[in-house]
């Protein structure tokens, strides 16, 4: 799998991108969703993730991908695939050519349906994948051990799945979490079983500011973590990281005063906000961090690292945070 | 001979590279040179560890010999962990003649009379630096020999380097227990901190190179040939500009290496000011911030932030005071008065 960084997306694509998140971040409609698209609201509000069943995905590192659309998958086949796919792992482990585990170790596959996230109606069900461990010397009294999982998700990814024809699949984000000689395994497998391509799926400086702002501007509850951005400074003799943390209260209120377009955040106040960062930092320190690397940005809501790796911290965002998720990951494919 | 002190002779073994057990345990000088002559270095570490504690049982070693060998490693290997600087203070002008002898006696029986189980060593090395290693126990409790404080002491400076044990609970003890011996009144922790000792003595002794006041400036030598189309003005503001930056920032960091520290940290509580450009109100309550700067080398990088177009030079005095004012922790909130653009930092 290669591991590319993609480019910048057009404003007016990303203006986009924050009209989609807005609604369900801040629990309103607002875009395509809003007054005149016609359709219902989406069911995709908080109160229709069942909390219980997406905590598993709080708290961990998930390496993003973004997938082309899967060519003749069924979500009624869900048990043969898990049959087809730990018979490949098998066979690759024959061959010598798969990941290191301890030869008395079976791999169990599973698939599952994740039918809660979802943003729109025509969004596929996400699926998950989870391989574990049972020791084959005595699978009776051995428990089983998650090894690795990973999922496939279309949070509101109509843009896509509109424009493809019968028989294609459109689940384009993928998260894995896990050794990543498992990735390419899985990977190759669906490669080539659905005729898909994965890619790793990095994000911009430009997109980690979004974040930035979308995460600072949502209500969260008091204690909250702070706004943290890190920031690399490239090409010195000694490589120097600056993390600049905001109290999450200070970080909302700028954030407030920046965001003045009613329903909808625009770059502009993306930039200003950023910008207002920069001078309070540059009053102090002299330094520009303009000139720097965004390179990771974590919030209450979640954290994202330009590498392509996310952690969910709340579940009320879940959804929210995969939309965009799901607007990088088709902006990639397309 | 105790299994713990086989356990912790082994481990401690094991910490150190292949090439130089030998001659670290020849300092330690624990075991006879015929007893070393019959060790095999050539083999596995673990085997090494494994023959090591084999002739440290036929000479029955305790745990104070065991914790020699230990003393002599970090001695090695400083920077494996973390100091931190604290000064002392005395109330009065008596200068008291320092005594190794009476200061032994004093910290040993402050710690033992609290605590009971205790675990002290003493190494004095010819700096001058007197090596103590502490393990910590309770009046119930075996010393832990893994969860040590080390402390270095320039008998001659009012500055003490810790690291301090990640039993949190046993620093207040043995801070007061460094007064009481070296006969000051009180002592502070100065908020400098890195995992370069030597540095951290630089700074401290203020021995790191400043050229402040001895500065010539020189020519700077620029190779290249302009091109002919280029307006020459515009390349002698240029040159001129970069010669302000080279000079300021050697007038400011001094030409010499700069002393390592890995971090900088700032919690700021400052008003946030908007850029009359930027259209944004006034927040009218202190804005909240944590900075941390790490880097493996610091100031050197800190250094090459204005010549790289990365800052303005000069620097702000928050970054370029941290040798000067001998810490890396500062907590700054806005100067009540005449100058807006300054801070302080208490």
């Amino acid at each position: 799998m290669e591991s590319e960084a993609r480019t910048l997306p057009s404003a007016g694509r990303l203006s986009g991108a924050a009209r989609l998140s807005r609604g369900p971040l801040f629990g309103r409609a607002h875009g395509r969703f809003g007054p005149g698209s016609g359709g219902p609201l989406p069911p995709c509000s908080q109160e229709n993730a069942d909390p219980q069943k997406t905590a598993f995905l709080l708290r961990k590192q998930w390496a993003l991908y973004s997938v082309t659309p899967l060519y003749k998958f069924s979500s009624g086949k869900l048990r043969e695939y898990a049959r087809l796919l730990g018979a490949f792992i098998a066979a690759e482990r024959h061959k010598g050519l798969a990941v290191q585990v301890g030869v008395d170790l079976d791999i169990q596959v599973t698939f599952s349906s994740l039918p809660d996230l979802k943003g729109s109606e025509q969004d596929h069900a996400a699926m998950l994948v989870q391989l574990s461990s049972r020791s084959s010397v005595s699978p009776k009294n051995s428990e089983e051990k998650l090894m690795w999982s990973g999922w496939f998700c279309c949070v509101s990814g109509d843009d896509l799945s509109e424009n493809v024809p019968e028989d294609f699949t459109c689940l384009p984000l993928f998260l894995a979490n896990g050794a990543e000689s498992y990735v390419a395994i899985v990977g190759s497998w669906f490669q080539k079983t659905f005729d898909c391509r994965f890619r790793r799926l990095a994000i911009s400086p430009l997109n980690l500011t979004w974040m930035a702002a979308m995460w600072t501007g949502c209500k969260v509850e008091k204690n909250a973590s702070a706004t943290e951005l890190v920031f690399s400074v490239p090409c010195l003799p000694q490589p120097l990281d600056i993390s600049y943390a905001i109290h999450p209260e200070d970080a909302k209120a700028l954030w407030d005063t920046v965001q003045k377009t009613p329903g909808e955040i625009t770059q502009e106040e993306v930039d200003l906000f950023m910008d207002c960062l920069y001078s309070h930092f540059h009053r102090h320190f002299k330094i520009h961090l303009s000139a720097t690397k965004l390179v990771k940005v974590s919030t209450a809501i979640a954290s994202a690292h330009c590498d392509g790796i996310i952690k969910f911290l709340q579940s009320k965002y879940l959804i929210g945070v995969l939309m965009l998720l799901t607007e990088l990951a088709i902006s990639q494919i397309q | 001979m105790d299994e713990t002190v086989a356990e912790y002779i082994r481990r401690t073994v094991l910490k150190i590279p292949r090439d130089e057990i030998k001659s670290m345990l020849q300092t330690w000088g624990f075991l006879s040179e015929t007893q070393l002559q019959t060790l095999n270095f050539h083999q596995t570490k673990d085997n090494i560890s494994q023959d090591v504690v084999q002739l440290c049982e036929d000479n029955s070693a305790d745990i104070k010999q065991a914790a020699v060998l230990d003393i002599i490693y970090n001695h090695i290997y400083p920077n494996k962990r973390i100091w931190s600087v604290y000064q002392m203070n005395k109330t009065g002008e008596e200068t008291d003649f320092f005594d190794l002898t009476d200061f032994k006696k004093k910290f040993k029986r402050r710690l033992q009379s609290a605590l009971k189980n205790v675990t002290i060593n003493f190494r004095e090395y010819e700096d001058n630096a007197i090596w103590i290693r502490i393990a910590w126990g309770t009046p119930y409790k075996k010393p832990n020999q893994y969860k040590t404080s080390y402390v270095v002491y320039h008998s001659q400076t009012p500055y003490v380097f810790i690291s301090a044990s990640v039993l949190r609970s046993t620093l207040p003890l043995l801070c007061q227990a460094l007064v009481v011996a070296s006969n000051y009144h009180d002592i502070r922790e100065m908020e400098l901190r890195s995992h370069c000792l030597n540095s951290l003595k630089d700074i401290a002794f203020k021995r790191y190179s400043q050229t402040f006041q001895t500065y010539y400036p020189r020519p700077l030598q620029e190779r290249n040939v302009a091109p002919e189309n280029v307006d020459l003005r515009i390349i002698q503001e240029n040159r001129s500009e970069k010669e302000r930056i080279q000079r300021v920032n050697r007038e400011v960091f001094g030409d010499g290496p700069q002393p390592k520290l890995e971090f900088a940290q700032y919690k700021l509580e400052t008003m946030f000011k908007s850029n009359p450009k930027m259209d944004v109100l006034d927040i009218k309550e202190p804005f909240r911030c944590l900075v941390k700067f790490s880097s493996p080398h610091l100031l050197e990088s800190l250094k090459s932030l204005a010549p790289a177009g990365l800052a303005d030079a000069p620097l702000s005095p928050l970054l370029t005071c941290i040798p000067q004012k001998a810490r890396n922790y500062f907590k700054i909130r806005e100067r009540k008065g005449f100058f807006p653009g300054s801070f302080v930092s208490p």
